[in-house]
């Protein structure tokens, strides 16, 4: 199966998805002739039809040069999503140090290099932003910064 | 005349300490963040919508800072890509050509510092095409009804799918994913909750800031990830002679004149950005050259008339861009997509009515353009060494910046981990969508332009009671409708414009 004919199907079970959803979208009281759930399944139309055509007529396979890099893909998604996962309830600081670690060596850093990026680039931007811009950043565990 | 006094007040705004500062910072800013192979001006400016917020700044006083680092990562792309054969950015494509051949020659330093003018002078051009055609645009574009808007904006997405990309279904996707995302949340003309699951988090509908850094600064780790492994030219070291002399520049003249004008009506064009007009300025020089000078040409293996043209066009068209955007409300790149998206958060509604009712904004944001790309010459001539110092920031130090002010910038929104995870999912679905092909700034278009689209098509149908005929009633809309007909089927008729088309886009994102 070609990456076109894939991606075909996927926008046909999103379409799918947002017909089912937004099919029983109706108001209460219609003070015009066009109603909520037109406009998405408006959208969802179109995005069928694009389904279709990429599945009847997909293109041309693009070389597929990143074969090799499904691991690290796959490391640096889990860190981005443990790291939104964990923002909020280990603080900025700690989970910054903690988490751009693995990061920065799936970029080819090793341990140590990620270990001082990691820990200057927490407390430099906590600095910054929570301390000097007044964005509020996530306290941590302990009660403090930390 | 009444616009000479706009513009004098505009560089009254654009001069203020605050604003000169803004651009000054955002134009260094720019130029840093273009030389990073990978980062263009999209992310930085995507990843910037937070901050403007968090430091509190009028809308005039955000847009004219984004303004500039859009500007001058036009500007920085140029560096990484003759430097480094890297383009920058998307629209640095067709700069690498010839910019790296001239480099590998020895003539590195020419390159930049011809780059840099012939920049200058397209932004300039540009610019004063601005002051002339905005205001005028700006008058007839108040005529705009939800009728004529419904059909505008189906011209642009036709701009967008037509021109853009060499598989149109994939934009046609894009634009409609960003038209579905802008349904999230409560209909504002019923009350009734879309497509927000129960969720207290959508009820708004999904926070800006959120999509455009998931679908664009994260989703570009990835793809950084992945073409890191691939392996890289040559750098460059040596610049050689610093600084172009007089009859360089008198050679390169005519094409600078004609990539200039080339991007300002490319620009123009609703859905069409920087890609598009370095794409078809180099193709028309090239032909131009070999038509005129045929023993001359030197296409492909360095020729200082295809440089300049490219980097001439694209910068025009980086700043006429603002002509769409500011007059009709209708952004043409995603970097102008997520301007607007900031002025819509500020509760500006762009449009026509813009020139009246914002003339500080607008007159403000035009005038810092001016002053902008004076300072972009004046640093990008000189510090070029430094900017290219940049190259070697280290990928592991660069991309846990980008997370981290990436995650600080959604989380500044609404402090929740929600947003934080549809953040990444977002960016992990956008790398996906963009390993099939599926570009992104259509999307972002799609999205920013999705309420006002909803908006006027359901206003337009309720003048009619429903009466789908209306779209097409006004001669307004009837040209509008006919020129996005028009812009689709082109390609399909003219086989040459589709080869053209190609081969000029691959590097298409």
């Amino acid at each position: 199966m070609t990456q076109d004919r894939f991606l075909g199907l996927a926008a046909l079970a999103l379409a799918a998805a947002m017909v089912a959803y937004g099919y029983g979208l109706q108001a209460p009281f219609a003070y015009e002739p066009v109603g909520p759930r037109a406009f998405p399944l408006m959208a969802a139309a179109v995005i069928a039809v694009c389904g279709i055509i990429l599945v009847l007529k997909p293109g041309e396979a693009n070389t597929t040069e990143g074969s090799g890099v499904t691991r690290p893909i796959l490391i640096l998604s889990a860190c981005l999503l443990a790291y939104a996962l964990l923002f909020q309830p280990l603080g900025f600081v700690l989970s910054t140090t903690l988490l751009m670690v693995p990061i920065a060596m799936v970029f080819g850093a090793s341990w140590w290099q990620g270990l001082i990026t990691s820990a200057v680039l927490a407390i430099s931007s906590y600095l910054l932003f929570d301390r000097l811009l007044d964005v509020i950043l996530p306290i941590g565990p302990f009660g403090g910064f930390i | 005349m009444e616009t000479l006094s706009y513009l004098a007040h505009g560089f009254g705004i654009a001069l203020a300490p605050t604003n000169l500062l803004l651009a000054t910072v955002g134009a260094i800013v720019g130029t840093m963040v273009g030389v990073l192979p990978g980062l263009g001006p999209i992310n930085a400016v995507a990843m910037l919508v937070p901050v403007v917020f968090a430091l509190g700044l009028s809308p005039e006083s955000s847009l004219i800072l984004m303004a500039a680092i859009y500007i001058g990562s036009e500007y920085g792309g140029r560096i990484s890509a003759i430097l480094l054969n890297v383009p920058g950015e998307a629209s640095a494509v067709m700069t690498a050509i010839e910019g790296y051949p001239l480099a590998r020659q020895g003539k590195a330093g020419i390159a930049l510092s011809l780059s840099a003018w012939t920049s200058f002078v397209g932004s300039a051009i540009a610019t004063f095409g601005i002051v002339i055609a905005a205001p005028l645009l700006a008058g007839w574009a108040l005529a705009f009804g939800p009728i004529e808007y419904v059909a505008l904006m189906v011209f642009a997405f036709a701009c967008l799918t037509g021109l853009l990309t060499d598989q149109p279904v994939k934009a046609l996707l894009a634009i409609m994913l960003g038209l579905g995302i802008s349904t999230i949340g409560i209909d504002a003309n019923s009350g009734v909750y879309r497509y927000t699951f129960d969720s207290p988090n959508l009820v708004d509908g999904v926070q800006f800031a959120t999509v455009v850094i998931g679908l664009f600064a994260i989703s570009e780790l990835l793809i950084m990830l992945e073409s890191m492994k691939g392996g890289a030219a040559p750098r460059i070291e040596q610049l050689g002679r610093p600084l172009f002399n007089r009859a360089e520049m008198k050679f390169t003249n005519a094409a600078t004149m004609r990539g200039s004008l080339i991007g300002f009506f490319v620009g123009i064009l609703p859905g069409a950005g920087g890609t598009v007009a370095s794409a078809l300025a180099y193709t028309t020089e090239k032909r131009v050259v070999e038509r005129t000078d045929p023993e001359g040409s030197r296409f492909g293996q360095g020729d200082m008339r295809g440089l300049a043209s490219v980097e001439a066009a694209n910068n025009s068209a980086s700043n006429s861009n603002f002509i769409p955007m500011l007059t009709l409300g209708i952004p043409s790149s995603g970097t102008t997509a997520i301007m607007l998206g900031v002025l819509t958060l500020y509760n500006i509604t762009p449009g026509p009515a813009l020139f009246r009712s914002q003339p500080d904004l607008v007159w403000g944001l035009i005038a810092s353009l001016f002053i902008g790309n004076i300072i972009l010459l004046a640093i990008n001539i000189p510090l070029v060494g430094l900017f290219a110092k940049m190259l070697s920031v280290p990928a592991w130090i660069l991309v846990p910046f980008i997370v981290v002010v990436s995650t600080i910038g959604v989380y500044s929104g609404k402090s929740t981990t929600f947003d934080l995870v549809l953040m990444v999912a977002l960016g992990v679905g956008a790398y996906f969508l963009r390993r099939f092909g599926v570009p992104m700034a259509p999307l972002i278009l799609g999205l920013v332009l999705g309420k006002i689209l909803e908006q006027s098509l359901r206003r337009a149908l309720s003048l009619s009671a429903g009466d789908v005929a209306i779209l097409w009633s006004s001669p307004i809309a009837i040209v509008l409708w006919s020129m996005a007909t028009a812009v689709l089927l082109v390609p399909l008729l003219m086989p040459r414009f589709r080869r053209w088309r190609e081969k000029a886009v691959a590097e298409q994102d």
